[in-house]
């Protein structure tokens, strides 16, 4: 039996892809916002199957957000649909059934019954829309997540748009322009959370 | 629709962020200075007073029906 999840662990399976980084940003933000813990499967070190590593990493985490958006044919001429999401959806799930109390799973598109058209055996589930906006993320994190002492809207919105302006920066510092590396999204963990807390500590939370 | 998950794990302090998301003397600095310039973009919003809004941009006050 594996330890239990750290509580505040949230496992982000989203797509890998530059046309996804600034809802991957916001995601990142948002859940630093909410004093969650964003874990990507590019952080844990190599050695091992990677589906292994990526099932621990559920494991260790409460919760996890499945963006489904761009399960889609990837660019021809090799189109082949992209599985990586679902698969680790599926995963999620049988963990999931096994040990309820230990993980929560939330799937997310970008349109109404788009879901249900990709994977209809999800039917029942109510999926997370954000209409493939940053804002949407934000604004659907604040409807899955409550707590108390969270920043309003317009504040989550505010540091999405000063952390996102700082993202050419950070591929400088690092060396890359992959927003997925692993020193990226530290990078972006530790600024998101620091401005978090700045905000705590001078204007009133809602 | 399903309710808000509430999150009731106490708030991470400074000490537990820097640990959790570790990050090079470099980056540290320079993340540094990304608050002070974050801290200094929110004391201008707040320093603004409200007389300083030209009357045209102000929103205006609904009317009586």
């Amino acid at each position: 039996m594996p330890p239990l999840p750290d509580p505040k662990g949230v496992f982000l399976n989203v797509p890998y892809d530059e046309e996804f980084s600034g809802l991957y940003i916001a995601y990142i933000v948002g859940l630093c916002q909410l004093d969650l813990v964003p874990r990507l499967a590019s952080e844990i070190p190599g050695g091992g199957r990677r589906l292994d590593r990526i099932f621990k990493l559920i494991q260790s985490c409460r919760y996890s957000i499945h963006d489904l958006s761009r399960v889609e044919m990837s660019v021809a001429p090799t189109a082949v649909p992209r599985f990586n999401m679902p698969l680790e959806l599926g995963m999620t799930i049988t963990w999931t059934n096994l040990y309820p109390s230990r993980h929560t799973w939330f799937v997310w598109e970008s349109q109404p019954y788009r879901l249900q058209r990709s994977a209809s055996d999800l039917n029942g589930t109510d999926p997370c829309i954000h209409n493939g906006t940053a804002e949407g993320v934000l604004r659907e994190l604040r409807n899955a997540f409550h707590r108390d002492q969270m920043p309003s809207a317009p504040d989550m919105l505010g540091v999405y748009r000063f952390v996102n302006n700082q993202l050419n920066a950070i591929f400088r510092r690092n060396g890359t322009s992959n927003p997925y590396s692993k020193s990226v999204f530290v990078e972006l963990c530790r600024l998101s959370s620091y401005l978090t807390d700045i905000l705590r500590h001078t204007k009133p939370a809602v | 629709m399903r309710k808000p998950i509430r999150i009731t794990a106490p708030l991470s302090t400074l000490e537990e962020i820097e640990k959790r998301f570790p990050v090079s003397k470099a980056s540290e600095k320079a993340l540094r200075a990304l608050v002070d310039e974050f801290k200094a973009t929110l004391s201008k919003r707040e320093e603004v007073p409200v007389n300083s809004i030209e009357p045209e941009k102000r929103p205006k006050r609904a009317s009586a029906a």
